[in-house]
């Protein structure tokens, strides 16, 4: 019997020298070189027996790529688990302390690690990574778009480059806040010690790892120049870049899915005692159902880059005309998945805001049960709006009614969400810091995003807007403008927990006021670039469109300037930044109960939970238990089988 | 509270008490109507500004949906940024930012507010529904003395038939105050038939003819555009364009190699000898 007092945590725990078993020596340079390898090796067999058939190069592309991501992968360690599992040799308990992360100290985040922490902060590493890259390609776009006619970029670089800009955006604000708070925050919100499968998530981060190299090849191998959207027949022709990309959406949804499943289960079976789904905090909620729709939309992703690498590759005609196929069928099965995808990347940024919103206000959420409701409702709907992005493709031109119909319906539910948040900030107590002043730059974005977005949904409106530059200014008012800077709402709310430091609020506040006036002048130039007529996607431009252009490029400098000095906050914060207390903001989420730096299993003891956290202003005790620090005693041995019970502790 | 007493508490907010002007409900609703003005005089002034001139039916559909759709947005956008503004002024917190405040009202939700947010914004979406309804049906009409243009897109020009006269051009020619139906289609990708001004446009799909209908009011030129990513030269795809009198249009038929009875019958102009 142990005679100690304090308790030991996990992550003390020493382990023995062969713990882990090949983890010990993998991560993320055995990835990068398997996966090299193996693409090698792909690219060898394939090449000598595919190129010089028909669609040799095509074949060879998916092929070599593939093996590439499989490769990665392997080196990585994320197969480890199942292979060892299949072949009877079952990881043990000291495998899984190794595997997340004990005895390793920081070599953990370039590893294969289960710590739904670690795998957070990668995640979070993985989307600065993304927004810099693609923030790089916009700048490029926006530089060549100075004057009507530069040659700054030829076309073909410049449509490969579009191309690439919004496929590394889509990837990265449907990651945004999934990735890193989900995972990180999330499992502590609810009173769990991890996610329901961590080995999963673990996955989940180097499978979206490994298709990044995917969307990059594209550069180098002809460039894709049918914007992110790929629309067929155009891309079927597109060279051998088109087969990368494809498989670059087949790598990422199957690392969504994984997540998406994996935040579902834990959600559902992993609360705390006591924390029934009504005093689940809205971000939870917000986290669910954003999955539970991606789960439902990305298939059709899968499905239709399956089918664009088949008619490419091994000639079949999904999507090609004169043997039968077409181009509508790729657009419909297309939409079908990038409606709802919207709202995929739109409502866990916006669940995270509502937290920020109630605890900057000292209020609860404001309409709690409606704002769920219209969660719901919002991923139902938009299940059946899709068509509304093909008004002027000519398809099912009476279908047009209806669409416009499921379209304008979406508003309801979605006006929801900007009556929770005034109705929180009505007569709370405003504590105007950082997280708080994204709060406001989102209502004032979300607003004009969602109200453009309304005279899209009209089909004589649309049919003189659809393709032009508006388009784009209502996608980037709501994306950037709404989901984004919701999500940094949120990375500027739990920067102390995930981070242990304070968030240098002077350079933010600077930062936030030039991304504020830089995504004005950007998208308002660009709307008025639409109204004027001036098609998306173009290289060169009538010079009637001069000074629309000139300001949205200035806007986009200031922007990026903007971003830039967030980006600098962040690393200097995260280096030099005052150490955080567990819980600065004074909030009542069980996130910011647990200690700063948070330990491995999150609670030393689980939590018994007997409200909601939004017990601002009320007469009651906080209603989270704070956990105990000092455990339970250990209950009595008691042989198995024996028939007596053993003394849990009091807890069931 | 119950719905009654969340009810009388709204009441309470606007109408009982303290002067109205003077409680929160008052000041937001000034600052309100403010914005509400600004956001209307915003709805009539800007898209006659920034618009191109709109030439044909279909036109002057888009720019009277823009405005009815601002007009009507305006007072909704109001009210979201007046209760922020207020917000700001009224109810932040001033002391020391370091600490949070004293917690606000436990107030969870207001049934009755809820419902009549819900109602507003259902009435304003049937609003909105059946504005665009009656737009989109008036133009699918057809009409009997209809003039068929056929619009062939391919990487990366335009080109434009008339049926019946034999003539092919890059140029698109119209007849002023004509109804006209363009059956588009393409030889090779997707591409999008957008002749700007008359505020309409459909793709052209390979191996199938997509229908559009408008008829050109206003004499001038005008540039079709593609407004579909086609490929390396999407940017240069354009087509000029004019609506023209009748008989310049029969003549321009004429000068383009058809007979002059094709080109009188196409115009619907009494035949001349040329």
């Amino acid at each position: 019997m142990t005679t100690d007092v304090a308790p030991r945590l996990l992550e003390d725990t020493p382990l023995g020298s062969k713990a882990g078993g090949f983890y010990q020596r993998q991560s993320f340079l055995t990835g990068l070189g398997f996966g090299v390898l193996l693409a090698f090796i792909g690219w060898l067999i394939s090449h000598a027996t595919l190129q010089g058939s028909n669609w040799g190069s095509d074949m060879v592309v998916t092929v070599t790529m593939a093996c590439w991501v499989v490769g990665f992968n392997v080196g990585m360690g994320t197969f480890n688990a199942p292979i060892r599992w299949a072949l009877g040799h079952d990881q043990s308990h000291e495998d899984e302390l190794y595997a997340a992360g004990v005895g390793q100290g920081n070599k953990r985040y370039w590893k294969f690690c289960t710590d739904h922490k670690v795998v957070g902060t990668q995640y979070l590493v993985l989307v600065i990574v993304l927004f810099a890259v693609g923030g790089s390609l916009a700048m490029m776009i926006r530089t060549q778009l100075i004057t009507p006619h530069s040659s700054f970029l030829d076309p073909n670089t410049y449509n490969a480059i579009v191309t690439i800009h919004g496929m590394c955006m889509i990837i990265a604000t449907i990651i945004m806040v999934t990735g890193p708070f989900t995972n990180f925050i999330m499992p502590i919100m609810i009173g769990a010690k991890d996610m329901a499968f961590p080995r999963l998530n673990a996955m989940s981060f180097w499978i979206v790892v490994s298709a990044v190299p995917c969307l990059l090849a594209t550069f180098f191998l002809g460039g894709v120049d049918a914007g992110w959207t790929t629309y067929a027949p155009l891309s079927v022709q597109a060279p051998a870049a088109m087969d990368t990309f494809a498989l670059t959406i087949i790598t990422f949804v199957v690392s969504v899915t994984v997540a998406g499943i994996n935040t579902i289960v834990t959600i559902i079976t992993m609360r705390a005692k006591g924390m029934t789904m009504g005093r689940l905090p809205i971000f939870t909620w917000g986290s669910m159902i954003g999955s539970a729709l991606g789960l439902y939309a990305m298939p059709a992703f899968l499905l239709v880059m399956t089918m664009m690498i088949t008619d490419r590759a091994v000639g079949t005609s999904f999507f090609v005309a004169a043997q039968g196929g077409s181009g509508w069928l790729y657009e419909n099965i297309f939409w079908i998945m990038g409606h709802p995808e919207v709202y995929v990347i739109l409502l866990p940024p916006v669940a995270a805001m509502l937290e920020v919103g109630s605890t900057f206000a000292r209020k609860p959420v404001f309409g709690y049960k409606v704002v769920v409701a219209s969660f719901v409702a919002v991923a139902a709907l938009s299940i059946m709006v899709w068509a509304h992005h093909m008004f002027t493709t000519g398809w099912a031109p009476d279908l047009a009614g209806p669409f416009m119909l499921t379209t304008e319906l979406i508003s309801i539910p979605t006006g929801i969400i900007f009556l929770s948040v005034i109705g929180t900030l009505w007569k709370g107590s405003i504590w105007t810091r950082l997280p708080m002043y994204f709060v406001y730059l989102f209502l004032w974005n979300f607003i004009i995003g969602g109200v453009t977005g309304i005279y899209l949904s009209d089909v004589p409106a649309d049919q003189f807007f659809h393709g032009d530059m508006f388009v784009t200014a209502h996608f980037h008012y709501t994306l950037l403008g709404g989901a984004m800077i919701a999500a940094t709402a949120a990375l500027c709310y739990w920067f102390p927990k995930v981070s242990g430091k304070m968030f240098n609020e002077r350079i933010g506040k600077t930062a936030f006021w030039i991304i504020a006036i830089g995504i004005q002048i950007t998208y308002v130039g660009m709307f008025w670039e639409g109204f004027q007529g001036m098609p998306r996607r173009v290289a060169y431009y009538d010079p009637i469109f001069l000074r629309s252009n000139q300001m949205a490029t200035g806007g986009a400098y200031l922007l990026m300037i903007g971003w830039v000095v967030l980006l600098y906050a962040i690393i200097h914060s995260w280096r030099n930044g005052k150490p955080a207390p567990a819980n600065p903001w004074h909030a009542k989420s069980l996130e910011w109960k647990v200690p700063t730096p948070v330990p491995l299993e999150n609670f030393l003891v689980d939590p018994v939970v007997t409200s909601d956290p939004y017990t601002y202003g009320e007469q009651v005790p906080d209603g989270q238990n704070e956990p105990s620090t000092t455990p339970e005693p250990e209950p009595e041995l008691v042989p198995a089988g024996s028939g007596e019970q053993s003394d849990t502790g009091g807890q069931v | 509270m119950s719905f009654e007493e969340q009810a009388d508490e709204i009441e309470h907010t606007i109408l009982d008490g303290k002067p109205f002007f003077s409680r929160p409900a008052g000041k937001i609703f000034i600052i309100w109507l403010v914005f509400t003005v600004i956001g209307l005089l915003l709805s009539f002034y800007l898209p006659h500004h920034i618009l191109p001139t709109l030439m044909a039916s279909t036109g002057t559909d888009v720019f009277r949906t823009v405005v009815v759709f601002s007009v009507l947005a305006a007072p909704v956008a109001a009210f979201v940024y007046a209760v922020a503004v207020y917000s700001l002024i009224a109810w932040r917190h001033k002391g020391n930012q370091d600490e949070p405040p004293e917690d606000g009202p436990p107030m969870r939700g207001n049934g009755p507010m809820t419902v009549l947010w819900l109602t507003v914004s259902s009435v304003l979406v049937v609003v909105l529904l059946v504005w665009g309804l009656a737009v989109w049906s008036s133009q699918q009409v057809s009409h009997p003395d209809t003039l068929q243009v056929n619009v062939t897109g391919q990487q990366w020009l335009w080109t434009f038939s008339y049926p019946g006269t034999g003539v092919e051009s890059r140029t698109l020619m119209l007849p002023v105050n004509r109804p006209v139906e363009f059956n588009v289609t393409s030889v090779d990708v997707t591409h999008g038939f957008w002749p700007v001004s008359l505020g309409t446009q459909v793709d052209a799909n390979p191996g199938e003819v997509t229908v559009i209908r408008t008829t050109p009011n206003m004499l001038g030129g005008f540039t079709v555009r593609c407004s579909q990513l086609c490929g390396l030269y999407h940017a240069f795809m354009y087509a000029s364009g004019a609506v023209v009198t009748p008989t310049q249009f029969s003549t321009w038929l004429q000068s383009q190699g058809a007979s002059a009875t094709q080109a009188s019958q196409t115009a619907q102009t009494t035949p001349t000898n040329s």
